[in-house]
Parts: structure tokens; C-alpha cells; sequence
């Protein structure tokens, strides 16, 4: 079907090689999962196999990759749509046309297939990922779980026997994570598809895989072999690598050391809570409390009602944030939480006289005093950047606050420091890697010594090693006094990281929590969401009624 | 949700909204004649002639939604009312006919000559307008681009590429949306006025072009990746055709735009 034979690519302008000598075939109808670390040229490869490599990206291309018996070098990235399908991670920008059914033709028109098989093989793709009903509708109209869907039917349609995804994902809520693997199960079930894979949430994919590729930080093939060699037997090699783990197995191991066996290694929170059922546990130890109940609010909302152009979009808010806290906000998309974060900040000006944040009322006070009370990050940190070099983008806020210049370097130099950036203070903010931008927009955030931080889904589209390593920073803020407001939708770092969890539904704000005891009930399911997965392996077990409650993996033994 | 849709189909009014049955270019070429003409001409009546024909061409053969009709019957009548006594004013009373003063002010005085020389700029602007609306309100994006390529020969590459561009538009505003009030949670306030206003959006370009290059880059490959470019032609699903009735059409209109050009008289 296609074959790599010791593949290394070097982007135009850089010094590494990654991948670096990757070997490995897939055979028909197989479904192959590639894990690697950040950096080690997963999506890369991915580009090579349909030969956007290096036909149409600026890379050098060493090995050969070959298609059904020719090699990729030999052929057009168009001759090669016939045999590799691929569906890239951002719904948004793989979309071309004006209806679900343009777009699904719109590679069999390409390809001059004659008109009624265009339409015979629209109606099949999309049937096969439950969109046919839709089909004369804008894509826009889709959430963003029904793109990605879409995506996977233009791809069935050009009928390749291999279909290459990459992060499939990464830019999807939980509801529409879910969408596109019952949607990828179908195209599996159907058995005359191979499928390649990357994809960082192993809780989704692991149940469709057959087989495993691991690519190590340098690039090169550390394992291959199936689904039970490589994520059961060989975890601790795979944990060496920086891979990230399922969180069932995560909690395996760490059960393991505390005298637990469970064998063989279970995967999933269902193999979890099997697993668990199966033997006698000791009690759990206590789950640990957090620190004292709130006592100063440094954020109110009372009774907080929004309404654009004639949309209600909060509905009589009220909630309270005591100093120190780390909230997390969760709900669906659409359920008001960047509304209420905006409104809490200052964003966006909320009526008057309904919020209190730090002291201040966001509605009357102008940016530069907000500035110094409440810092904002957004999604994508290259929005908010400003200025042309990493220092000045620092210096920027308290320049705002006329301060002294050598209190400004000094601040500066502090906060390049803890960030990690201080070797590149000169460098333009566009030019930082992905992680290092994030960690900017951060120290821009809090430099004008804001007491509040609020992060609007920070964690999005960014893979789990990013998302994790902001999560520990944000901790450690928080273990120093700021108060930290975050909206994202991944809810096992919201049950590790987060005192209190504030869940929404509708514009609605149905409970605010400590994190423990928010995750205990229903509340979740009433909001739309889904149990991360420790919580869900707990919840599923019909014995041990004493670990029902558990869903962070620090209140394990 | 945005106010045009440049993908929508096609919806069939029915044999008496004739316009929505005719090729997107007979429309467009049909009024092009009188479009010149107008243009060319320096009366009154002639402009007003072709309002009111693509008027009664639009009233009958068109489909229009309120907005529309709105924007056709009020609006725009207003508009040239208030057109020509702004361009009336600004005429050189030494380069039109003496005539009767409408009012005067001091030195100055504003006379039926100078307001006719207006009227006649203004409605030389809404005929060309209108004219532009008989292809305009009865069309669809996707039309006229599949005609394009199927009658003109123009490459599929061009015409799809900018269907394809249509998705940006509403992607930018929104984009532009998030951008200005990151900058402004910065305190990039910069004060008031014209200039802390252009360099306030000039900080807007640097977000919106990195995020719309990559952008642009990640559907390329998209496009690519469904061999998109792999013929020099596409199955083509919808078939436009330029019919005998286009050909009619364009003969009639042609012919009604000379015979009104030589009949109506100057109004000068």
C-alpha cells in the first residue's frame, strides 16, 4: 500500500532533520497510530505521503516514500489524491466551497471523474459519516466536530484506499471529538480502508488502532509493533520518550507502585474500571482537601444579564471568586463562558455596576488602571502581541504606567527570567516557537502586576506536552497569590490543576464548585459534557463504591 | 450570520421573474451599451431614460426581497436628490447656461442650471447602478463564476480560487473582531484622531496578515491535496448555459438602448 524507506525531511531553513530515517509500511485495510513527542516531525511525515513533500512545501526529502509502487518523488500531488486521502487538524481552513455536497465533489470534479459517479460517491462519503441529510446546507452552519466529519467524507470521496489524518482533533470540543470517532469508526468498520493517525488523545483513538509507531524526539522509529506491545508492555519506554500516556494507564502505574497489579496494563477508562473490578482494593486514601473555604472575594458577578443586538447570551450570572482561586470555567461551545470572562476583564464592557474585579468596576474603569488589576490572555497569543522585539512586548505595560526606566528593565529582566525567554529578548514575537509564544503572552499578562489572570482556552489546538507545561505555570502563579480564571474544554487538566469549577450551560451559570466536589455529581452530564477519563473509569465501577468519587490521579494511593 | 451568501444556488421565481432564468452574462452584457452611454452623455434624460427602464426590468423580471426594493425605490431616489444639490453646488456657474436663481447667499447664488448640471452627474451614478443591479440582485457568485469559466473560458484555477476567497471574507472580520480588542486589553488606547487611529490599525496588520498568509497556505494545500489544478478541466456538476433566450435578451436590450438613445429627448 505505501512504504517509507528511511525518510528524513529538513524544512527549508532549518538544521535538523525530523523525521530522521523513518522505515515502515502499511498494509490494506491496516490502521496505523503514530505517537512522537512535540518536535518529532509527526505531521511532517504526514505531509510526505501524499507528496505535499516536497512537491508543494518548501522541504528537502531524503528516502523514498512509495505509493502502490511508484514513487511519490515520480508523481503529481494530484495523481497521488487517488491513492492517499489526507484531513488535516483545523476544520476551518480545509473547507473551499459553498455547500456540504460542492465540497465532497469538489475532488472527484477535480479528478474529471464522470458526473453520476461524482454524485454516487458524494451520496456513499457522506452517508458514511452521517451528513447526507445536510448535504445542501453551508458548511459554516456545522460545529466545528461536523466540519472535521465533512473533512473525512471529501476525503472518502476521492476514494484512496489510504487516508492520512493529522491531529483530526486537536481544534475539537469534547462533543465534537466524540463526533469524528464514531465517524472514523464507520469508515473502519467499513474494512477496505488503511488509515494512518496522529493523534495525541490516545483515549479516543485506541480502541480503532491496530497498530502503534513511535517516533522518538530525534526522529527516527523507537517502536513498532501492535497496540498490546507497544502501549501495554512497553509504557515505561514510551513514558521515557515523552510520549503522553493514556490517563487509565497513567493511573494503572501509578496504582502499581502502591502495591496494585493490574495485568495486563488497561488503556481505556472501560479497561480501567474492568480491570479494577476484578480485584480487591484497599480503601482509598482520603481525598485531599483544598485550602480553607473562600473568604475575600477579589471577583463578584451579580446577577450578570448580556444581551447583543437581540441574542441573551448570559443569563442572571452570579458568581464570586475568592483570592487565590483557580476557576476553571467548562461548558459546550456556545454556553457563554467567553462572554463572562470578557465581561469580568474589561474585554468586552459589561453593564455597569454588576462586577467587581480586584476593586474595580470593568465597566467604568479605562484600559491602563485595568491593565493593572486584571490581566487577559487570548487564545491565539500572536493577536495580542504589540510591539517588535520579546523585551518591549514586556516593558510594554509598564510603560503605560509611566514607571521609572530602570524599574522597567528590571521587571522585564525578571519576568524574561522566569519565563524562559531571556536569550531571546531580542527577537520578534511572531518569530518564537508555539510554546514560547504562549509563555509570553502570559508574562504580558501579569507584568503590570495584575492580582487576576483570565486565559480564554489557552489549551486549544495545542498538543498535551504545551497544554500540561502552561497548566504547571499557571499552578505555580497560583500557589503565589494570583487568581487565575481559565476557559478550556480539557477537563482532566481542569480535575488536576483547578480549587473550583464553575459549569455552564445555555448562558446560565448551573453551579460553581470546589473542583472535587464539582466532578462528584451529574453536574457534568447536565452541562453536556463528558467525565474526564479517571472519572469515568471511577464511575463505571460497580464494586469499591468507596473510589467512586476519585477523578484526579494525585488522590490515588 | 453574514448578509450575502456568495454560494447560494439558484432560486427559480417562476417565468414571469425572468431575469433569474437568464445566463449571469447576458445580464451583464446586456446593459453594458447603456452603461457607456450614459457615461458618455452629459442630459438629463438619457440617465433617467435607463433608470426607469432597469427600474420596470427589476419591478418585473426580478425577484426582489425588501431590502432590495427598499434600497431600489426610496433609497436611491434620495440618494440622487441629495447628490444633485451637493455636486449642483460644487459646478462652475461660468461653464453652465445662465438660469433662474433657486436661492443665493451674499455673492453667491445657486441657479436651475447648475442644479440640472447636478442632476445630471447623480443620476448618471444611480444608472449605472441600476443598470448593474439587473445582473447583480438576479445572480449568484457561483453563477457567474461557472459561467465564466464554462462561456468565457476563463481558468477554473482563477474562478474557484476566488469562490474559494468568498470564505475569508467573514473569517478576517471576525479575526480583525478579536485582534482590536486584544490590542485594546494591551492599552493600545494611543489617543484620538486621525493619526493615533491609522497607526492603531497599522498594529492590526502585521496579527491579521501573519494569521491570514497562514491561513491562505494551510488551504492551498488543502485544495492540493484534493487535486485540485490536476486537468486543464473539471467535471463540471452544474451546467450553465448561454441560451437562445440569452441571445434574445441581450439582442432586445441592445436594441430598446439605441432606440431610447435616439428617441428620448436631451432635457438639457
Amino acid at each position: 500500500m505505501i512504504e517509507l524507506d528511511r525518510v528524513r525531511i529538513r524544512h527549508e531553513g532549518a538544521q535538523a532533520w525530523t523525521p530522521d530515517g523513518v522505515s515502515f509500511a502499511i498494509a490494506p485495510g491496516e490502521v496505523v497510530l503514530l505517537l512522537g513527542p512535540s518536535g518529532s516531525g509527526k505531521s511532517t511525515l504526514a505531509l510526505a505521503l501524499n507528496g505535499l513533500i516536497p512537491h508543494e512545501v518548501p522541504a528537502e526529502l531524503a528516502g523514498t516514500v512509495t505509493v502502490d509502487g511508484e514513487l511519490t518523488t515520480d508523481r503529481s500531488v494530484a495523481q497521488l489524491s487517488e491513492h492517499v486521502g489526507m484531513v488535516f487538524q483545523d476544520p476551518d481552513s480545509q473547507l473551499v466551497t459553498g455547500t456540504l455536497l460542492d465540497e465532497v465533489c469538489f475532488g472527484p470534479e477535480n479528478l474529471l471523474v464522470p458526473l453520476p459517479e461524482v454524485l454516487a460517491r458524494a451520496e456513499r462519503a457522506l452517508r458514511r459519516v452521517g451528513l447526507w441529510e445536510r448535504r445542501g446546507d453551508n458548511p459554516d452552519l456545522l460545529s466545528g466536530g461536523g466540519r472535521q466529519r465533512l473533512a473525512i467524507a471529501c476525503a472518502l470521496a476521492l476514494e484512496s484506499p489510504l487516508i492520512v489524518l493529522d491531529e483530526p482533533t486537536a481544534n475539537l470540543d469534547p462533543a465534537g471529538i466524540d463526533e469524528v470517532y464514531a465517524a472514523l469508526a464507520e469508515v473502519v468498520a467499513g474494512g477496505e480502508r488503511s488509515i494512518l493517525l496522529v493523534e495525541h488523545n490516545l483515549d479516543a483513538a485506541i480502541d480503532l488502532v491496530d497498530r502503534v509507531v513511535v517516533i522518538d524526539r530525534e526522529g527516527r522509529v523507537a517502536v513498532d509493533g501492535t497496540v498490546d506491545a507497544v502501549l501495554r508492555e512497553g509504557t515505561d519506554a514510551l513514558a521515557a520518550l515523552g510520549v503522553w500516556i493514556p490517563v487509565a494507564t497513567m493511573a494503572a502505574l501509578r496504582l502499581r507502585a502502591a502495591g496494585v497489579r493490574l495485568d495486563p496494563l488497561p488503556l481505556t477508562p472501560r479497561e480501567l474500571a474492568a480491570a479494577l473490578d476484578a480485584v480487591e482494593l484497599p480503601a482509598p486514601p482520603p481525598i485531599r482537601a483544598y485550602a480553607d473555604a473562600p473568604t475575600d472575594a477579589v471577583i463578584s458577578v451579580d446577577s450578570l444579564t448580556i444581551t447583543r443586538r437581540t441574542t441573551r447570551i448570559l443569563t442572571d450570572v452570579s458568581l464570586e471568586v475568592a483570592r487565590g482561586e483557580l476557576l476553571a470555567i467548562v461548558g459546550v461551545n456556545g454556553a457563554g463562558k467567553t462572554t463572562l470572562l470578557q465581561a469580568i476583564a474589561g474585554v468586552v464592557a459589561p453593564p455597569r455596576g454588576r462586577i467587581s474585579t480586584a476593586g474595580l468596576d470593568p465597566a467604568r474603569a479605562d484600559a491602563r488602571t485595568l491593565a493593572r488589576h486584571v490581566g487577559f490572555v487570548f487564545q491565539n497569543p500572536e493577536h495580542q502581541f504589540i510591539r517588535h522585539t520579546v523585551a518591549e512586548e514586556l516593558a510594554h505595560g509598564l510603560e503605560l504606567q509611566h514607571l521609572p526606566a530602570d524599574v522597567i528593565a528590571a521587571r522585564v529582566d525578571g519576568m524574561l527570567d522566569r519565563f524562559g525567554l531571556a536569550h531571546l529578548r531580542d527577537v520578534h514575537p511572531f518569530l518564537l516557537s508555539g510554546g514560547q509564544k504562549r509563555r509570553l503572552s502570559v508574562g504580558t499578562a501579569l507584568i503590570a502586576g495584575a492580582p487576576v489572570l483570565a486565559l480564554d482556552e489557552p489549551t486549544f489546538g495545542q498538543d498535551r506536552e504545551r497544554a500540561a507545561e502552561l497548566l504547571d505555570i499557571l499552578t505555580q502563579l497560583n500557589a503565589e497569590g494570583t487568581t487565575v480564571l481559565i476557559i478550556t474544554h480539557n477537563l482532566q487538566l481542569v480535575a488536576e490543576h483547578a480549587t473550583s469549577v464553575a459549569v455552564m450551560r445555555g448562558g446560565r451559570l448551573l453551579a460553581q464548585h470546589p473542583t472535587a466536589l464539582a466532578l462528584r455529581g451529574n453536574l457534568l452530564e447536565e452541562a453536556g459534557l463528558r467525565h474526564p477519563p479517571l472519572g469515568q473509569a471511577m464511575r463505571a465501577l460497580t464494586r469499591h463504591d468507596a473510589w467512586r468519587g476519585i477523578s484526579r490521579l494525585r488522590d490515588l494511593p | 450570520m453574514g448578509a450575502v451568501n456568495p454560494y447560494a444556488e439558484a432560486v427559480d421565481h417562476g417565468p414571469v421573474r425572468f431575469l433569474h432564468r437568464l445566463n449571469p452574462l447576458s445580464k451583464l452584457f446586456a446593459p453594458l451599451p447603456a452603461m457607456v452611454l450614459v457615461i458618455l452623455t452629459r442630459d438629463v434624460g438619457t440617465p433617467l431614460t435607463f433608470i426607469l427602464l432597469a427600474m420596470v426590468l427589476l419591478l418585473i423580471g426580478a425577484h426582489l426581497d425588501g431590502r432590495l426594493a427598499l434600497m431600489l425605490f426610496v433609497a436611491l431616489p434620495l440618494a440622487v436628490a441629495f447628490l444633485s444639490l451637493s455636486f449642483g453646488i460644487w459646478t462652475d456657474r461660468e461653464r453652465v447656461p445662465v438660469g433662474d436663481d433657486v436661492f443665493s447667499l451674499g455673492d453667491y447664488a445657486f441657479t436651475t442650471a447648475m442644479w440640472l448640471a447636478g442632476l445630471g452627474t447623480a443620476l448618471r451614478l444611480g444608472a449605472v447602478l441600476v443598470l448593474g443591479l439587473v445582473a447583480g440582485a438576479t445572480s449568484t457568485g457561483a453563477e457567474l463564476v461557472r459561467s465564466l469559466v464554462q462561456q468565457l473560458r476563463v481558468p477554473y484555477r482563477i474562478g474557484y480560487t476566488a469562490l474559494a476567497a468568498f470564505r475569508f471574507v467573514p473569517r478576517f472580520g471576525h479575526e480583525l473582531e478579536v485582534i482590536r480588542s486584544a490590542h485594546r486589553v494591551r492599552g493600545m488606547i494611543g489617543g484620538r484622531g486621525p493619526v493615533a487611529g491609522a497607526r492603531r490599525y497599522l498594529g492590526y496588520v502585521v496579527p491579521l496578515l501573519a494569521g491570514a498568509i497562514r491561513h491562505a497556505e494551510r488551504i492551498a494545500l488543502a485544495m492540493d491535496a484534493r487535486a485540485f489544478g490536476a486537468h486543464p478541466t473539471r467535471t463540471e456538476r452544474h451546467i450553465v448555459r448561454f441560451r437562445a433566450r440569452d441571445w434574445v435578451f441581450m439582442a432586445l436590450f441592445w436594441a430598446v438602448t439605441a432606440a431610447l438613445f435616439v428617441l428620448v429627448p436631451r432635457l438639457e
